[in-house]
């Protein structure tokens, strides 16, 4: 297929994985604040303002927001503010552009799905989240782009195109899943609480729960939510579809279909990286990740991930045509 | 009870509906009972709501460069359809199949030997300082000898309900996407309807147009490959380019997606370059290759004149079809048919003055309240005075315009185009219509039936185009007509006035 078009399908399926992940982040952050607040201040800054570093996106934040931080400022910056580029309605109408750009590669319902999504979430903003209440109104959009995914699974034939898509998807989740992890660690406990009190083993539930995990989790793993294996799910089960290592699988297993039947010296490097990066993972030793610290981890994961993405521009989008074979 | 006709008033026009007030044409007989059978105007007002959201929806829609409040628009649609009887259009299905054939002649002679130039019945002055004239293309072989591929000619009927053309569009027409979906809605909206009127479909035109574009490959080639070249998604049209690109199976390509090695086209894709052997290009000639035209495109392929010089690709519509497009070449169309087919024009063009002849000239400026003046190259419906409808200072600054440059314009008198009733608000009124057929020169003419009915939505005006408040309908061409026609009105005028 056009390099142009795989590239682009390859990106609406990051910005949609994007958009969910950020409502799951915004819905961890509520319920960790939730279970807080018996212990804190409704309003205590330190409730709201972990978000704003995992997002990635904080100068943006302390350049268009004021002190101090509050969910309203949180979640109308991450849902809601064109001006942020990673926000919700950002990603959403950035999906949505790339999907126009590539009508003649998605199904009509698909489009029509994402479009209609687009259309609705243009007109919201933070008082239509705290009108329905945090959890009921991002359930409700989670539920409207997992059925962008629904359409695109039930519809989409099985070639280069949907492989690129899946490529783009399980990165980003890698990505995202890792930043999920990440905001326990800013979520700094109260003085009295220390890891492994009861309000530890809460958030971590709440993490699980952020996730679509808690319920998996509970069924696999016998015994209390410990940190040791919540961790070692959310990086290394193989079989849950939102842990770090499932999403690599999944994206190397994309990958593999993409270069079946080209030639070798188009993807040498970009396989070579993502079999690095699940090695990686594979070979963690949690307990020892603990001591050293979860939150370097999690950003050498995600900067491990940011050269897969490269290696694999480099050999399907942007190659030099003088030398490329002709097919 | 009040129907959504009790008010309808046919304004002296002629009406596609009704001959008489209040008297139904006798192919509108079924629908106009259906309309006035509804229980209530809820009925048809939901069906034309629901319409417009599936347009949104689905996201067929267009762009308008002038509007800042939001690019993204829907052609308006309008539930009642424009009804063609079989034979109406029969006679248009001939007239426009001959107008193609001359259009193709005049293209093939102006780029070879120039007889129409030579025996003078078309000024060489007049062809040589079209815009559109390709210098690069004189005495070039194109693929199949076919010097144009796609033609969109608008016609109109006049007072007397005759058919007239306004105008072709030989470059890069559009608007079919739209005949296509607006078929699928009417399809959800009134199916028993469509069933017993014997409706023709319209759904064959994709296949007709790939069978076209195979058909112009490089003959060693057995399976060519074909794209669809596009400036991309910020194009006015750049749904239709997506809509056809997927209707037939093609990539859509932009400019940058291609490379030119060893003057033969390839497209760059993920294990690396493909050939190209056809391109259906929505790209103006002038964007087409900075090397050879308009240096500051990006839009376009360096060096894709070339390739196409030298036979290696096909281009759909070919370079230089858009002398044709110019509007004082359009006053000799009836002359071209006559002089290349020996035959009379089927399908009359509108009466029509040329402000490069002196004696028409001055006729045209002493009657510019009461004429239409177009200029000759462009589209869209702008850069044009309606002289009944413009204040005296708008008539004297384009009377200057004129003087200042006659070769620029056409003068036509002010049509009273046809008018076909239309959902406007809660009752139907009458609005203006044209109709765009899609004719295909391929292996033979290929015409869909009917094509896109344009509609002027706002009172009184007679500008459909979409950037400027128009909208369309469905077009039902009727495969039998049962004795139903009546008596019709009469196909051509009495005399034809060339």
């Amino acid at each position: 297929m056009l390099s142009r078009v795989a590239n682009i399908l390859y990106w609406t399926a990051r910005y949609l994985e994007r958009s969910e992940n950020t409502l799951r982040l915004i819905d961890v952050n509520a319920q960790l604040v939730l279970d807080l607040e018996s212990h804190r201040d409704f309003n205590d800054p330190r409730s709201w303002e972990p978000l704003v570093y995992v997002s990635g996106e904080e100068e943006k934040f302390f350049e268009l927001y004021e002190k101090p931080v509050t969910e309203e400022s949180v979640v109308q910056f991450l849902l809601f503010d064109a001006r942020n580029p990673s926000s919700l309605l950002s990603c959403v109408a950035t999906a949505r552009e790339n999907a126009r750009c590539i009508r003649d590669h998605i199904s009509s319902e698909m489009w029509q799905v994402l479009n209609t999504l687009y259309l609705r979430l243009k007109k919201h903003d933070y008082r239509d989240y705290a009108e329905s209440g945090s959890s009921e109104y991002i359930d409700d959009l989670k539920l409207a782009i997992q059925q962008i995914y629904a359409v695109a699974e039930s519809m989409a034939p099985r070639n280069e195109a949907w492989w690129f898509y899946l490529l783009g998807r399980y990165l980003e989740r890698a990505d995202n899943t890792s930043r999920i992890l990440d905001i326990k660690y800013f979520m700094i406990l109260p003085d009295r609480h220390h890891v492994g009190s009861v309000l530890d083993v809460i958030q971590w539930g709440s993490v699980l729960r952020s996730c679509s995990g808690y319920e998996a989790f509970r069924s696999t793993q016998r015994g209390q939510l410990r940190l040791e294996n919540v961790i070692n799910y959310l990086i290394r089960d193989r079989e849950f579809p939102r842990s770090i290592l499932a999403s690599v699988n999944a994206a190397d297993n994309a990958l593999a279909k993409i270069c079946a039947n080209k030639d070798t010296q188009v993807h040498v490097d970009a396989v070579r990286e993502i079999n690095g990066l699940r090695e990686h993972i594979e070979k963690t030793d949690i307990p020892a990740l603990i001591a050293s610290g979860l939150h370097e981890y999690l950003d050498d994961v995600q900067v491990r991930v940011a050269a897969v993405h490269r290696a694999m521009q480099d050999a399907f989008v942007n190659y030099d045509p003088a030398k490329a074979s002709i097919v | 009870m009040a129907d959504f006709f009790s008010n309808y008033d046919l304004g002296g026009f002629y009406d596609e509906m009704f001959s008489a007030p209040g008297v139904p044409r006798p192919h509108y007989r079924r629908l106009l009972e259906r309309y006035q059978n509804m229980a209530d105007r809820g009925e048809l007002l939901a069906r034309q709501k629901d319409a417009d959201q599936t347009f949104i929806n689905r996201g067929v829609t267009f762009t308008v460069y002038s509007d800042k409040s939001g690019t993204e628009k829907i052609f308006p649609f309008d539930l009642v359809p424009r009804i063609i009887p079989a034979a109406e259009w029969n006679h248009l299905e001939q007239g426009l199949k001959q107008r193609m054939t001359a259009l193709d002649q005049f293209l093939n002679d102006i780029y070879s030997d120039q007889r129409i130039v030579n025996e003078g019945i078309v000024p060489r002055e007049l062809v040589e300082s079209c815009a559109h004239f390709r210098k690069e293309l004189v005495g070039m072989d194109l693929p199949r000898h076919r010097h144009v591929h796609i033609n969109g000619t608008d016609l109109i009927r006049d007072a007397d309900g005759i058919y007239r053309v306004l105008e072709d569009n030989l470059r890069t027409p559009s608007g079919v996407s739209y005949v296509l979906e607006n078929r699928q809605i009417m399809k959800r909206v009134f199916p028993n309807l469509l069933r017993h009127y014997h409706v023709r479909p319209v759904a064959g035109y994709t296949s007709d147009l790939l069978d076209l574009l195979n058909w112009l490959a490089p003959a060693h080639v057995p399976e060519p490959n074909v794209v669809l070249l596009t400036p991309g998604v910020y194009n006015s049209a750049y749904y239709e380019h997506a809509f056809l690109a997927r209707q037939m199976g093609i990539d859509i390509v932009e400019g940058s997606d291609l490379v030119i090695e060893n003057d033969r086209v390839y497209m760059k894709r993920t294990g690396g370059l493909m050939p190209v052997h056809v391109i259906y290009r929505r790209i103006d000639d002038d964007f087409l290759d900075p090397t050879v035209f308009r240096k500051d495109s990006l839009l376009g392929v360096p060096g894709l004149f070339e390739a196409y010089r030298k036979g290696n690709v096909a281009l759909t519509n070919p370079i230089g079809t858009g002398i044709a497009d110019d509007k004082a070449v359009y006053y000799y169309v009836p002359k071209m048919i006559e002089f290349y087919l020996g035959e009379e024009p089927i399908i009359p063009n509108v009466e029509t003055y040329l402000t490069s002849d002196d004696d028409e000239r001055k006729y045209i400026l002493e009657n510019l309240p009461q004429l239409v003046v177009k200029s000759v190259n462009e589209a869209g419906g702008y850069g044009m005075l309606i002289g009944p409808h413009s204040t005296k200072k708008e008539i004297k600054e384009f009377a200057k315009k004129i003087v200042a440059n006659p070769r620029n314009f056409i003068a036509q008198p002010t049509l009273s185009f046809s008018r076909c009733p239309t959902l406007c608000g809660r009752e139907m009124g009458g609005r203006h219509v044209d109709l765009r057929p899609y004719i295909l020169n391929g292996e033979s003419v290929k015409i869909v039936p009917g094509g896109l009915t344009r509609v002027a939505l706002r009172k009184g005006s007679l500008v459909v185009n979409s950037s400027q408040g128009g909208g369309s309908k469905d077009t039902w061409v009727l495969a039998d007509d049962h004795g139903e026609t009546g008596t019709a009105p009469p196909l051509k005028p009495e005399k034809v006035s060339v």
